[in-house]
């Protein structure tokens, strides 16, 4: 519930100082690639602040994305987050209170009426009049339209929310859809990836609750200040790829000496994601570190896009994917040009990337 | 020749950004010395390298103040040699740092006591002050029941 003390009050009896408010502050206007000056603005804000009602919808999922966010070995600063939100109802977490949950979400929406956030993790299956998948009896289709009727905005997070994901991977059999097809009147932000970084989730929120307003999105939804940029344009074997030095199989020299994973199916290229700055588990690692390339998981249609070992310029080939399809292209060009010209690497690659955007 | 493996292309080279920073630092350092006006650089905001901030801190060097904060994770403040810039540096709860920045100004935000903070405290250490009080006070009546009996 929407509570009359604000976070500071709330927060100062459990000796959680300014201070914190202050480092919490400048934690989230490094997320967010704001100005330093903004950080005592933010801990202002998010001083005299009420905790946010939120209520969290569990679609077609797989509680991951609950679980990234959740999962914690300690309280840390970066938790903080769960102090400055009364997470009114979760349906994955409170699935056993059964009716007395139900009753808590419509008690939070009359409460917090046009002030509340609705967060939604999972697509909507529309064919057959939703019956694929109901909570409490009610269709996730009802169940969204109803709880997103008088919210503030609309957070989908995960790629299942954002673009649809894992259920609308062909041959989409419960006719899944993005929340952002079904929410059209509005604010909707995006927050893809399989599952998505935490930080981008608690920063946005947290963005949301200190200004009152969404941040900077990008054309399909999403945060720029976390999908401003290709995890290629930020991964640290990029040099590799400039170079014409790729790994050709999972165990070959390349491999071993972690060179460019473009050849073995890497999507960083057109994946728009913080996870090479950000990282996972604390920052310890992220897919490309550990050997793997990226899958491309916070991109509209990753599970189609020909095969996750196949490089980007073979799945060019076999699908027929619009925009898409120029941004590989692009991709594609740079590498052959990379590799057969390492000498002009830099130009080739400036010439791809620029495609790649234009595209 | 040298190897390529992934450690030259990453955390051990030296991109120059250390003295690019440096020159904006000593811009900005003029002009606080000049109006007082006040500014910082979020070094995470930067695609430094390991290297390249380790350079950073050797050409900036230590000062005359250090100190370590206990503030949800710890928080690690210096004075540079050149009097008002400083480097703080934020820990998360797992010990990685989660931001970092060089600020130019008379003594860092997170240094200073909020008002609301000092009134809390105020009201804490009144009614610790009553308590003892009390205490105190029962301590000596206990204590004149004593000597009667006795």
């Amino acid at each position: 519930m929407r509570e009359d003390k604000t976070l500071a009050q709330a927060l100062e009896s459990r000796g959680v100082s300014r201070r914190a408010f202050l480092k919490y502050a400048s934690y989230v206007a490094t997320l967010m690639a704001l100005p330093p000056s903004a950080s005592r603005v933010i801990a202002e804000e998010l001083a005299k602040a009420r905790r946010q009602s939120v209520i969290w919808l569990s679609f077609q999922e797989c509680t991951g994305c609950t679980e990234s966010i959740t999962r914690s070995m300690s309280p840390t600063l970066e938790d903080l987050i769960f102090d400055f939100i009364s997470l009114d109802y979760h349906h994955t977490l409170q699935a056993v209170s059964g009716a007395a949950a139900e009753h808590a979400r419509t008690e939070a929406m009359k409460a917090n009426k046009g002030k509340y956030i609705v967060v939604v993790d999972g697509s909507v299956p529309l064919k057959d009049g939703g019956v694929y998948s109901t909570i409490a009896g009610i269709t996730n289709l009802d169940m969204l339209k109803e709880t997103a009727k008088d919210a503030f905005a609309v957070v989908s997070v995960g790629t299942c929310a954002a673009f649809g994901g894992i259920p609308h991977a062909n041959p989409n059999p419960t006719g899944a859809v993005a929340i952002s097809e079904i929410i059209t009147d509005k604010p909707v932000v995006n927050i893809p990836g399989c599952p998505p970084i935490p930080e981008a989730m608690t920063g946005t929120l947290a963005y949301l609750l200190s200004f009152g307003k969404l941040p900077e999105l990008d054309a399909k939804g999403r945060p720029l200040a976390f999908f401003g940029e290709t995890i290629h344009d930020r991964c640290y074997r990029r040099p590799f790829y400039e170079r014409g030095m790729f790994a050709n199989s999972f165990d070959d020299e390349g491999a071993r000496k972690g060179w460019c994973l473009y050849k073995v199916g890497c999507k960083g290229p057109i994946a728009y994601n913080a996870c090479a700055t950000l990282k996972w588990n604390g920052g310890a690692s992220f897919p490309i570190q550990s050997g793997h390339g990226c899958l491309g998981c916070s991109e509209p249609g990753f599970w189609d896009k020909g095969g996750f070992y196949e490089p980007l310029a073979a799945a060019t080939a076999k699908l027929d994917i619009g925009v898409g399809a120029a941004a590989v292209a692009g991709v594609a060009a740079g590498a052959a040009a990379a590799e057969l010209m390492r000498r002009k690497k830099s130009a080739a690659v400036d010439a791809a990337n620029s495609k790649k955007k234009d595209g | 020749m040298r190897s390529h493996d992934a450690a030259d292309c990453c955390a051990d080279a030296v991109t120059g950004l250390a003295e690019a920073v440096l020159s904006e630092i000593a811009d900005l350092l003029d002009q606080f010395a000049a109006s007082g006006a006040q500014s910082s650089i979020d070094l995470s905001g930067l695609p430094m390298t390991d290297a390249d901030r380790e350079k950073l801190a050797q050409r900036l060097g230590r000062g005359e103040v250090q100190a370590t904060l206990d503030v949800a994770g710890q928080t690690d403040v210096w004075e540079t040699q050149y009097a008002g810039v400083w480097w703080v540096r934020h820990f998360g709860g797992n010990g990685q740092v989660i931001s970092e920045e060089i600020a130019i100004t008379h003594v860092p935000a997170i240094l200073l006591t909020h008002r609301e903070d000092a009134r809390a405290a105020a009201e804490r250490l009144r009614k610790a002050c009553e308590v003892l009080e009390a205490t105190t006070a029962a301590d000596q009546s206990s204590a004149e029941r004593d000597s009667i009996h006795a």
